[in-house]
């Protein structure tokens, strides 16, 4: 690579890790914390980018819209929970399929809303600043460090609040949380409503950088999974460490070899990683 | 009430409403979901048997932009031949089947269509995966007409199966001269990985060649592939003059706004992308496409007698999000229901050999962009083609083709 190239390289490595950092971070902390595979996440996101979408057609400003879209998406996923998915608790694989087929119900609605359609909505902060001699997007840039601040928000709030003490406690014994008095019912559902507003938050985010379509979401998915299966489950940090190195990963391979290649590949390396290391990427993480 | 007694009318009860609920959900689930096939009748009474269109197009899933504007035009074009007339003194009859942009769902929708109705044609399809997986059940095994609308990579050349839409000679070869004039001589393809990409390259790829332009690069991407940093970076280190894109949303935004920030834009580069049409000016900020160039078969702009006509009529059945436009096929639906219109009046019949035999040359006056014909042993069509760029979020014409371009297909 020549010189000039690593600054757009890292930059473009960090940038895009810090989107997958943010998508996967709802989705992270719904598996780590309920064992629960939100096949829904990707249209979570969708929807959270639909509520920016919406409320910029009403001339709300874009970053007031970003506020309310993980609120809005958040009370979705609350409302989700206590009507469909608390059945599911019991039968991980039945919530796998019914969390597709809500997905799909919500995808497709968004789609029939949208006519199909693309839409574009306008970032906070438009255009881009120069670093030396290289022109560095600025939202993208704030995107970096908005998923910095929110990683942090989220470790405090699982590993030094009461609300943490209490989700870690019904995750790792739930008989025994009961009987301390903890409503696990109630846990349960505010950890799916706080994953389901991370991904609104992501959705919000992410909305001017990519275009507003139903199937904005699709593309994350899969490999949001492989990042918690390499995180090893368990743990929140370590769904962060797999979705930092998948996403990394994802952007820097086609600097180096060709796209469709590169896709491949990020998998491979990933599930070579998670037969070397089953026990997820921090092994000193919960269990 | 005894305690039995009750306890068995609770349980009646409790059956009753649980069917209830059942059946309701089940009714709710087919409303719902739908069987996606819809009969259009003509309007008044008729005392002859109706010809039947089949028209078989997504309006559901992924590619429903296209196929909602397909599905209207044809509703649209078929009211007005029945209102005046009919065919042959005969009404037109939709069938709308819902191909859900699924493949392997359209090829039984289709199958409905050419052995239980017995339509007398087929119109649809929009992808190219769409037509090869539906061309045998009509053609071959259905034994019906086929006409397909999109614009596409070229090299159909089944018998009974005519296409409307624009090909890789007709989007090239006035296209990159003016691109070379308009733009310079090093060209990027970044492409999505399918077939239209790939051969629509190599026929670009040709075309800038034989004009004294280079290409620098030719990237395939997975088709939902959304982080353009590599390619953005070599685009600006290479110093291309123009990038002829086959990326396809909703990647192509991001690709779109990498490369707006990196500064091509800026340094007077161009860029061009030959599906872009009024509908696809909403996937990015009109700043991030400033003097992007497109060619197809009609634009608003053009501002024909023909062209906005129907744009009108269009607007006012089908006012809201899918407008009629070129790159969602809906001029080629528009064409292709015509020139079969004309083709089955020059035959006097519906059979598929007359109709084929008259549909070889058949020839409009009028339609979006101006008039258009078969080109006699190739199913394919010639027309105007115009090349188009992007000024403030509309597009302005800057070059129509001098007549009719052949559309170089089977020939």
């Amino acid at each position: 690579m020549e010189s000039t190239a690593v600054v757009p390289f890292l930059f473009d490595v960090i940038a895009y890790g810090a989107i997958f950092v943010l998508v996967v971070l709802g989705l992270g902390i719904i598996a780590s914390m309920m064992g629960i595979f939100n096949f829904a996440h990707g249209e979570f996101v969708l929807l959270g980018a639909y509520t920016v979408y919406l409320l910029e057609q009403r001339s709300v400003p874009a970053w007031i819209a970003m506020i309310c879209a993980p609120i809005a998406v958040g009370i979705f996923g609350l409302l989700l929970e206590r009507a469909v998915i608390r059945r599911f608790y019991a039968a991980p694989v039945a919530a796998m399929l019914g969390t597709y087929a809500i997905g799909l119900a919500l995808r497709e609605g968004v789609r029939g809303l949208l006519g199909g359609q693309f839409y574009w909505v306008k970032a906070p902060l438009a255009g881009s600043f120069t670093l030396g001699d290289v022109s560095v997007s600025a939202w993208r840039t704030a995107v970096i460090v908005i998923t910095v601040l929110t990683m942090v928000g989220c470790w405090l709030l699982l590993t030094r609040t009461k609300f943490g003490l209490q989700v870690r406690a019904a995750l790792e014994n739930p008989a025994l949380a009961r009987a301390s008095g903890i409503s696990t019912s109630r846990v349960y559902a505010l950890t799916f409503a706080l994953g389901a507003a991370l991904a609104g938050l992501a959705g919000g985010l992410m909305a001017p950088i990519y275009s507003i379509s139903a199937d904005m979401g699709v593309p994350f998915l899969i490999k949001s999974f492989l990042a918690v299966m390499l995180g090893g489950g368990g743990g929140f940090e370590g769904a962060m460490a797999g979705a930092a190195f998948v996403g990394g990963t994802s952007a820097a391979l086609p600097w180096f070899i060709k796209p469709v290649v590169a896709d491949v590949v990020v998998f491979v390396v990933a599930i070579a990683i998670m037969k070397v290391r089953p026990q997820g990427l921090l092994s000193s993480g919960r269990s | 009430m005894s305690n039995g007694e009750f306890q068995v009318r609770q349980r009646l009860q409790s059956y009753s409403r649980r069917l209830f609920v059942q059946r309701a959900g089940l009714l709710g689930g087919m409303i719902a979901l739908g069987a996606g096939s819809y009969l259009y009748n003509p309007r008044g009474s008729w005392a002859a048997d109706p010809i039947k269109v089949g028209i078989a197009t997504d309006l559901t899933g992924p590619i429903s932009w296209g196929g909602i504007p397909n599905a209207n035009v044809a509703k649209m074009v078929i009211d007005d031949m029945n209102a005046s007339g009919g065919l042959l003194g005969r009404p037109l009859q939709i069938y709308l089947e819902d191909t859900a942009t699924n493949e392997a769902l359209a090829v039984t929708k289709v199958r409905k269509l050419v052995t239980q109705d017995r339509v007398d044609v087929v119109l649809g399809g929009i992808t190219s995966s769409m037509r090869n997986a539906i061309k045998d059940t009509i053609v071959n095994r259905g034994k019906t007409l086929y006409i397909y609308p999109q614009l596409y990579e070229g090299k159909e050349c089944t018998p009974y199966l005519f296409c409307t839409g624009p090909t890789p000679a007709q989007q090239c070869d006035t296209f990159i001269p003016w691109l070379i004039k308009n733009g310079g001589k090093k060209f990027y393809l970044p492409s999505a990985d399918y077939v239209w990409p790939h051969v629509l390259n190599a026929y670009a790829r040709k075309t800038i060649e034989q004009n004294g332009g280079e290409v620098v690069g030719e990237e395939y991407f997975p088709v939902d592939h959304n982080d353009y940093g590599a390619t953005v970076n070599k685009i600006m280190a290479s110093k291309v003059n123009v990038v002829f894109n086959t990326t396809i949303p909703p990647g192509l935004a991001a690709f779109f706004k990498q490369l707006y920030e990196a500064g091509f834009n800026r340094n007077g580069g161009r860029l061009a992308c030959v599906y872009y049409d009024e509908n696809a000016l909403n996937i990015t900020p009109a700043e991030e496409i400033e003097g992007l160039g497109s060619c197809l078969d009609y634009f608003k702009a053009i501002n024909d007698p023909g062209g906005n006509k129907i744009q009108a009529e269009y607007n006012k059945l089908y006012p809201g999000v899918n407008p009629f436009t070129a790159g969602s096929a809906a001029t080629g639906m528009y064409r292709g229901l015509k020139l079969w219109e004309a083709a089955v009046k020059e035959a006097k019949s519906v059979k598929r050999e007359d109709v084929a035999k008259a549909l070889d040359h058949a020839k409009i006056l009028e339609g979006p962009g101006g008039g258009s014909e078969f080109v006699p042993g190739t199913r394919h069509v010639k027309m105007n083609m115009y090349t188009a760029v992007s000024k403030g979020g509309k597009f302005e014409i800057v070059e129509k083709s001098k007549g009719p371009v052949m559309p170089g297909e089977c020939g």
